[in-house]
């Protein structure tokens, strides 16, 4: 067979990448595309196209109230999770005794489904039957109202969330432990440096790509947050868990106003993309 | 089951002469999607679908969801237009005109009046309210499979033990509720729905029988009224004072969990939860239902009274086959044997007969429970949130975030309630 001209072969490439981009067409870009067709009144939703839904959305304090709960969870489970999973990588970097089964118990609560972890919480965390009332109580502490606390219910859920997903970002932290060079310590040593100088100066810098890594994987779930609040507590008491998603899921499923839900989660999609741009750029100027 | 089967084939060959000529196996062969919530209606009507593909040759698909999960299934695929889903559950009082004025329900009244219909069917059985509820303009869009309203449950035994009298009017509640917590700590007094949406169903006699409405006298949609407000502040205020920690995360499934476990003193929750109450170690000798106690200042019993109902999906390309199945289910043979197993029948018929009768007889719960179903039939209303042809849903969430606030003390009850006028009003088409 004789052999394929340049051209063949740049068209033969062509057709070989075609499915992925049929598919791309038409499981991302199609939705996405509707999603802001809706969100600008298309299909009904609005009498003409326009950006009636987005003006409403400005001035509906339901949508800033939602804002605020959804970038609080974010910023205080992100911070949570990067900090003790960190600890824990550490810790099962360190301690070779934690190894084997050890190591995977501590690690398994995120590969819990979330409705597991959300039904685990309703157990445990309900004031009047659950566990941690009853360990309050034996501590001789006064009882929580956990989830039913209009004050503390979104921090309970970023802890529930960081319970379940502080493993994860341990996981990938040890990942980027154990490949750090040894001759970087090795110098450091020889300059001096150890404990928490060493941590500070040395491995934390050079553990800022995968802490940024973590960091996007992570900040594209806690902005999106919706299961466990779901299933706990539909966003209440009043509007303290109500997220941009659970107040889309609501506009969209519970009051069929698809095209203002739209519009909501567009925003949220922009959000995520913000969020996912910066963290990539910060992780550029850390990278070694 | 198999001798349910053999059952329901000679019931359909020894049907009367006209019956006889109606043929169940005109669709046989075909199959069809069904979508349900997940009631105890569901449960057992899943077991005797074998027997209408048996009778019918329709092959049948079933899926059930729990209520959240079925709403959000059911809206997709609606909203998307598929063509797949065939029957499928609905709650009339909550979205009869909005899935009419989408095309969602199928106009069962040419169905009923054609040879699609099995002569014996009877439609005129069904009580007349509930099959009001599935008419739209001049359309029949479903057909009602139970009927079902709050229910005050009380604890016999702890009212005795603490010499409290059964609350005879609303405003007693508080009282009543003081001198259980007193006499007996480790009960509380009562329990009742607090989660976001779903709090306008226990909390609707509450605002009729103090006097209270959900519009005003010119019609106006209103939570701002002298009775209304009455009304939301005992609701918030009995779950405030005497119901469990953690009440506005609670629906039904907690309050039913709190009663039967023995935990609670007194509840106003669905009728559909007396079967599984009555599942609870004790409780079929300590439970006393009734009708929620009416208004002293008001002199106002009004219960709420709803029901749920099977649709022919408007997009379904088999439509007929589909009402075979809604004609099974709602059939006289299929709610005599689900009265029997505790769910409330929709068929006057059934529920004045033998059969019902006989049943609720054998235990004094069940024979209150049948009473109290019977008058909250005839005095009830399915209202019970401020009047909208098709936003009900949002009417409903504003309701519970005025009683949410209220339990949680973060506003009173005229504050919360007057707070929301415009809120309300906007939602009125």
């Amino acid at each position: 067979m004789p052999p394929r001209s340049p051209g063949q072969q740049a068209m033969s490439a062509r057709w070989m990448i075609l499915p992925a981009v049929v598919m791309t067409l038409a499981m991302v870009i199609f939705p996405l595309g509707f999603a802001i067709y809706l969100s600008l009144g298309g299909n009904g939703t609005l009498p003409a196209l326009g950006l009636g839904h987005y003006s409403r959305l400005m001035a509906d304090p339901a949508f800033w109230s939602a804002l605020r709960v959804t970038l609080v969870l974010f910023a205080v489970a992100l911070v949570l999770q990067l900090v003790l999973g960190t600890a824990l990588a550490l810790a099962l970097n360190r301690y070779n005794v934690v190894r084997g089964l050890v190591r995977t118990a501590i690690l398994s609560p995120f590969m819990l489904p979330p409705v597991v972890v959300g039904m685990i919480a309703i157990v445990v965390l309900d004031p009047g039957l659950g566990a941690a009332n009853w360990i309050l109580e034996s501590l001789g502490l006064p009882h929580f109202l956990w989830l039913a606390s209009p004050r503390w219910s979104l921090l309970v859920v970023a802890l529930i969330d960081t319970w379940q997903w502080t493993p994860f970002v341990a996981l990938i932290v040890l990942g980027g432990l154990q490949a750090l060079p040894a001759r970087v310590y090795e110098a450091a040593e020889i300059d001096g440096a150890k404990g928490w100088s060493l941590f500070w100066h040395v491995t934390l810098p050079l553990l800022g790509p995968t802490l940024l890594t973590a960091a996007v994987l992570r900040s594209v779930d806690l902005l999106r947050f919706f299961d466990i609040i779901y299933i706990t507590t539909q966003g209440g008491p009043g509007n303290a868990t109500t997220t941009l998603n659970i107040q889309a899921y609501k506009l969209g499923f519970d009051f069929m106003d698809v095209g203002y839900a739209s519009s909501v989660m567009i925003v949220l999609a922009l959000i995520v993309l913000g969020s996912v741009v910066f963290f990539a750029s910060l992780r550029k100027k850390v990278s070694w | 089951m198999r001798q349910f089967i053999i059952g329901a084939a000679v019931a359909l060959v020894a049907m009367p002469a006209a019956a006889q000529e109606f043929d169940w196996r005109k669709h046989d062969g075909e199959t069809i999607n069904v979508m349900l919530n997940n009631l105890a209606w569901t449960q057992l009507m899943r077991d005797r679908i074998e027997a209408f593909t048996e009778a019918t040759g329709i092959k049948v698909r079933a899926e059930t969801f729990s209520e959240e999960q079925y709403r959000t299934r059911l809206t997709t695929l609606l909203q998307g237009g598929s063509s797949e889903l065939d029957v499928f559950m609905t709650l009339p009082s909550r979205e009869a005109p909005l899935f009419a004025s989408n095309g969602w329900y199928a106009d069962l009244t040419p169905l009923l009046k054609s040879e699609a219909t099995d002569p014996a069917y009877n439609y005129d059985d069904f009580s007349a309210a509930l099959r009001q509820s599935g008419v739209v303009g001049e359309a029949v869009t479903s057909v009602p499979i139970n009927v079902e309203g709050p229910l005050f449950y009380w604890r016999r035994d702890i009212f005795e033990k603490c010499d409290v009298e059964k609350p005879e009017y609303l405003e007693d509640l508080p009282a009543a509720a003081e001198k259980i917590r007193a006499c007996d700590s480790a009960i509380t007094p009562w329990a009742a729905r607090g989660l976001r949406g779903t709090v306008g169903y226990p909390l609707g006699a509450f605002v009729y029988n103090m006097g209270g409405d959900f519009m005003d006298e010119d019609g106006k949609a209103s939570l701002c009224l002298p009775g209304t407000i009455k009304g939301l502040d005992l609701y918030g205020s009995m779950l405030r004072d005497y119901g469990p920690p953690g009440a506005t995360n609670h629906t039904f499934t907690q309050v039913m969990d709190l009663l039967g476990q023995g935990r609670v003193a007194m509840t106003n929750e669905s009728s559909n939860e007396f079967s599984t109450l009555m599942k609870h170690e004790g409780r079929v000798e300590d439970i006393g239902v009734d009708v929620l106690p009416g208004g002293r200042e008001s002199g106002i019993s009004k219960p709420v009274v709803i029901n749920w109902s099977l649709a022919v999906s408007g997009l379904s390309e088999k439509k007929e086959a589909a009402w075979y199945f809604v004609q099974w289910a709602t059939g006289a043979e299929n709610q005599e044997e689900l009265a029997t197993q505790g769910i409330a029948p929709s068929r006057v018929s059934v529920f004045n007969g033998e059969g019902f009768r006989n049943w609720a007889s054998e235990s004094r719960p069940r024979g209150e429970w049948l009473e109290a179903l019977l008058e909250i039939s005839q005095t009830g209303s399915s209202l019970y949130q401020t009047p909208s042809l098709t936003r009900t849903p949002e009417a409903r969430e504003i309701l519970s975030n005025v009683v949410q606030q209220i339990v949680l003390g973060q506003a009173d009850a005229e504050t919360a309630a007057c707070a929301v006028t415009d809120e309300v009003q906007a939602l009125q088409n």
